[in-house]
């Protein structure tokens, strides 16, 4: 297909967010990483700050929003949530993958037989 | 630092407490905890930098590459550039035009000082509304108002006024405005020159004063600032130059009913009532235009008038009522063209609808190439916002491009438009292109922009690109919405097509049954001149017989002319004098009376017209000095239904009552204009009695010719000369110039209407094209694989024709619906032809189903002609 290595772990990473986000509900950045860095044991992150560029890009396409609000401790952070349309692509995003995994699963299991 | 800028570096200072505090948690001090957190983080200013770089430019700076990329794919495609900017200067252009011939009449305010607050007031008379619903200004009614009245601030009265000037150069007809000396003051104009009118001037023998327009200022003084104090010489009396107005200046043609001349010369005051002007109830001659004092409804203020009326009434003892009538003077003067030109801008938006209509789905041709492009923008990571914004971006800007050549036909159109409009459209002199109109022409610009780019941006921008760069390699198939979506587009352009047709058609057939009505009198070979008496050397009765005789006389010399005489006025040039007719022994001869025109005529004229003599005979000289008359059919049939009314009496209001014997009935003549029904006529010889002043002032020589009128035109004009040079010659032409020009309005209007018409046929007949043109490129591929394998391509034929023709056969419909719709609405314009006229519909649409078929068929043909091989190896 053409695509770098790289951008297909930015499109990996952005993904990663939209999940996060629709299965924690608004979160601030910090938040984001935190949880990222958990789930694939930091695999996908070399430093937290590149969760921004991830943010901007999704901000841009409206498939994220933003806004600023109080944290736990009364601290000012910006929080970002999941659009309506953003869902969306989410729930398109994980059919391509199932699809996708289930073709591959099917072709290695009929060459190992 | 901008102000994203600041936010971000906020949000990761935040991010940073946070990262600090996590690692004070798991117990680092807070110096080791913060450059901990500092390290996992990342550098500050390089994820700044990246941030910055993602968000990408400000939008001004989008904004100008867009525009540089449209300017760029505009010049690619320069044939279809050029298509949609010359519908688009045309379809703006047209639009601008009238907008501003609109805008000048209806919308913009008068150009008088608070003109909401001015009003016409008229009289009426109860006893008299079924034939005359109102009338003018009566003078010592007026004055009794101006006095009495407290809920006007100034009230004036004015008429029409002609004054022969003489003395200096040629002498020449001046038309004028008689009016009370506050006048200009109540409209709030005053001179540019000089003064204004002094309140004395109104009394009796100090209204030797005029105040000149700008326009004869400039023609006839040549602009000469030392005008003002000379004296110039009027119906023979000294007059003295006080004042002239300024260019701005404008005064309407006609205030409802009442007209005055398109050209105005000069104002006058009024110089107290003339002997005839004294009635109570009597001459109702004056427009009275008053101010509303601030705070007064006119409700308020028509109340107080009718008290007063109440007290006039009583006072004349004439066993008649008064009550007035209080009209915006806005109304006045421009409601009847209102209707008309409303029309108008509905006629043109209709047609600027259409070419949006036009250029949307010539947009959706595009989209499929568009749309692969697309594709791979947004694959590629491009926001859809910035795609829709760009594909809006082209659109506006062919509109603001197709705009400013519209605006450059407009000052063209609406140059051509105020020079052919017929006289009846008021305040065209107000007519220009000026900032609203600009403003106008913009926003419409942007808003047909908005229009036809709204829709393949949304098709474009709504695009799947997996799907899209899944498709074909070539050709990306629209879907059915879409198709669905063009075919509604045609419908509806043809619906709007054929709507305009049918009005332009009964408009046509209208302008037909006008032309052929008859208008009882012969209009072939014969000339009218109209002269005016002036009236030094002509006020008594026998010097103006002896002119009229000598002019007859030498006009019966010219080799050529058959027959000649003289008439009070021509026929179909208005409503002339009116007057009461009743019956002998009625009791109340002055209510019970019917309402018909009168005209003096010399001897020979109904023969001179070829007005045929239905009963008795026409006037002669043992007439003379008999109070005798002559009536039209029509009167005699209400008169004296059944029964022949020759040498019976009836009873006519001229001053008093006159006794009069009916001698002949004539034919029925339009007397009014060609569309009124022929009205009850009297005609009055030369020679009645003394109450009417037989030889008139003013009258037009009618005379017949054996050939072409025009062929005697000079040689009566030197009759006229060398009877008296002193005499003006207002008019000299043939009767047909006559009947020709009370058409003119409707002409214009017809005229109009079939461009507009027409307009939108050629733009639905090319819409049709290219709709069917793409769709047939679209299934080139299938269809070159069913004639390969034997279909009859006559049989494909049908079925593209069939396909094509279904959204217009719906269009037709639609159309034929609105159409009847519209066509009650202008049923007043209309003239011998019903609003359903059968005829017309019909006509239209067999016009459009011919046309919409033949633009289905020329592109499928050329398709289908070509080799199917091709078409098939093409894919």
């Amino acid at each position: 297909m053409g695509e770098s290595k790289s951008e297909i772990l930015q499109g990996t990473l952005d993904l990663m967010v939209l999940k996060t986000l629709e299965a924690m509900g608004p979160l601030h950045g910090y938040g984001i990483a935190r949880r990222i860095e958990q789930i694939s044991e930091e695999a996908l992150l070399i430093n937290q700050g590149t969760i921004y560029a991830s943010l901007v890009r999704l901000m841009q396409r409206g498939w994220i929003s933003g806004s600023w609000g109080a944290s736990e401790n009364n601290r000012k952070a910006k929080y970002y949530s999941i659009t309506k349309s953003g869902k969306k692509r989410l729930a398109a995003e994980a059919e391509n993958w199932e699809r996708i995994s289930g073709v591959i699963g099917r072709v290695l299991r009929t060459e190992r037989g | 630092m901008t102000r994203a800028d600041e936010e971000f570096t906020a949000e990761l200072g935040s991010h940073l407490e946070m990262l600090t505090e996590e690692n004070m948690r798991r117990g680092m001090s807070r110096e080791d905890a913060r450059r901990a957190a500092r390290v996992r983080l990342g550098g500050v200013e390089q994820l700044r930098d990246a941030n910055r770089e993602l968000r990408g430019l400000p939008l001004l700076e989008t904004l100008l590459q867009d525009i540089r990329y449209t300017f760029r794919m505009l010049r690619k495609n320069a044939g279809f550039t050029a298509v949609a900017v010359l519908t688009l200067a045309v379809g703006i252009g047209a639009n601008t035009a009238i907008f501003s011939m609109v805008d000048g009449v209806l919308l913009r305010p008068l150009s008088y000082k608070d003109p909401g607050q001015l009003f016409v007031i008229r009289e009426v008379v109860p006893q008299w509304t079924k034939s005359t619903a109102s009338l003018a200004a009566n003078f010592p009614d007026f004055q009794i108002w101006q006095k009495e009245c407290r809920a006007f601030d100034q009230m004036s009265i004015a008429e029409a006024i002609d004054m022969d000037l003489s003395g200096a150069g040629d002498a020449e007809e001046l038309h004028g405005v008689r009016a009370s000396a506050n006048l200009l003051d109540l409209l709030g104009q005053y001179p540019a020159l000089g003064r204004s009118f002094l309140p004395e001037e109104d009394q009796a023998g100090h209204d030797h004063v005029v105040i000149l327009t700008d326009a004869f200022w400039r023609s006839r003084f040549h602009g000469d600032a030392n005008v003002i104090g000379k004296t110039i010489t009027l119906d023979g009396e000294p007059h003295v130059v006080v004042g002239v107005l300024p260019s701005s200046f404008h005064f309407p043609k006609a205030i409802a009913s009442d007209t005055f001349s398109a050209r105005i010369d000069f104002f006058k005051p009024l110089g107290g009532p003339r002997f005839y002007e004294q009635d109570l109830i009597g001459e109702f001659d004056f427009t009275a235009i008053a101010r509303l004092k601030q705070g007064v409804t006119p409700a308020q203020a028509l109340a107080e008038l009718n008290v007063i009326q109440a007290r006039i009434a009583k006072q004349a003892n004439e066993k008649l009522d008064l009550t007035a009538q209080m009209l915006p003077l806005e109304v006045e003067i421009v409601g009847p063209a209102r209707k008309g030109l409303v029309l108008l801008l509905a006629a043109v938006g209709a047609v600027l609808l259409i070419v949006c209509v036009n250029l949307a789905n010539l947009l959706l041709a595009q989209a499929p190439g568009r749309m692969r492009e697309a594709a791979i923008r947004i694959a590629l990571g491009a926001a859809p916002g910035r795609l829709v914004r760009q594909l809006l971006t082209e659109s506006l800007l062919l509109a603001l491009i197709g705009g400013g050549f519209g605006i450059a036909l407009a000052y063209f159109g609406v140059r051509a438009l105020v020079d052919a409009a017929p006289l009846g459209i008021p305040r065209l002199d107000e007519v220009a292109i000026d900032a609203r109109v600009l403003c106008f022409a913009v926003v419409l610009s942007a808003l047909v922009g908005g229009l036809f780019g709204i829709l393949p941006a949304w098709r474009v921008s709504s695009t799947d690109p997996h799907k899209t760069l899944k498709a074909g390699a070539t050709t990306t198939t629209e879907g059915r919405r879409v198709r669905r979506i063009r075919q509604g587009l045609i419908g509806f352009e043809v619906g709007l097509c054929t709507a305009l047709l049918v009005l332009a058609g009964l408009l046509t057939s209208s302008l037909f049954h006008v032309i052929r009505v008859n208008p009882g009198f012969a209009v072939e070979r014969v000339l009218a001149a109209d002269v005016d008496l002036p009236p030094q050397g002509y006020s008594q009765v026998q010097t103006r017989a002896h002119f009229y005789d000598t002019v007859l006389a030498g006009a019966k010399t010219i080799p050529g002319v058959e027959s000649a005489a003289w008439i009070t006025l021509l026929p179909l040039e208005g409503q002339g004098s009116v007057t009461g007719i009743s019956l002998p022994g009625s009791q109340d001869p002055q209510n019970e009376a019917l309402h018909a025109n009168f005209r003096g005529v010399s001897a020979d004229y109904f023969r001179t017209m070829a007005i045929p003599i239905l009963a008795g005979r026409f006037f002669n000289e043992s007439d003379h000095g008999k109070k005798v008359v002559v009536v039209s059919q029509a009167l005699a049939d209400r008169l004296w239904p059944g029964q022949s009314p020759v040498g019976r009496e009836c009873i006519a209001q001229w001053g008093q009552l006159q006794n009069s014997e009916v001698i002949g009935v004539v034919g029925d003549v339009r007397t009014i204009n060609l569309e009124a029904p022929p009205p009850l006529m009297v005609y009055v010889p030369d020679s009645y009695g003394q109450e009417i002043p037989g030889a008139p002032g003013s009258a037009s020589i009618v005379v017949r010719t054996s050939g072409n009128p025009d062929v005697v035109a000079g040689s009566v004009r030197s009759v006229i000369h060398s009877t008296d040079p002193n005499v003006p010659i207002l008019a000299l032409r043939p009767m047909t110039q006559v009947v020709s020009q009370t058409l003119d309005a409707r002409r214009f209007q017809t005229i109009l209407a079939l461009l507009f018409g027409g307009c939108a046929l050629l733009l639905a007949c090319l819409g049709v094209y290219g709709v069917v043109a793409y769709s047939v490129e679209q299934r080139s591929f299938e269809l070159g694989i069913r004639v390969v394998l034997g279909a009859q391509q006559s049989r494909l034929l049908g079925l593209i024709l069939h396909q094509g023709m279904v959204p217009v056969a719906f269009g037709l419909a639609g159309g034929i619906a609105a159409a009847a719709v519209a066509g009650r609405l202008i049923q007043s314009l209309l003239f011998g032809v019903g609003a359903f006229d059968a005829l017309t519909f019909t006509g239209v649409a067999a016009v459009v189903l011919c046309v919409g078929a033949a633009a289905c068929y020329l592109p499928a043909r050329r398709t289908l002609s070509l080799d199917p091989m091709v078409a098939i190896r093409h894919e």
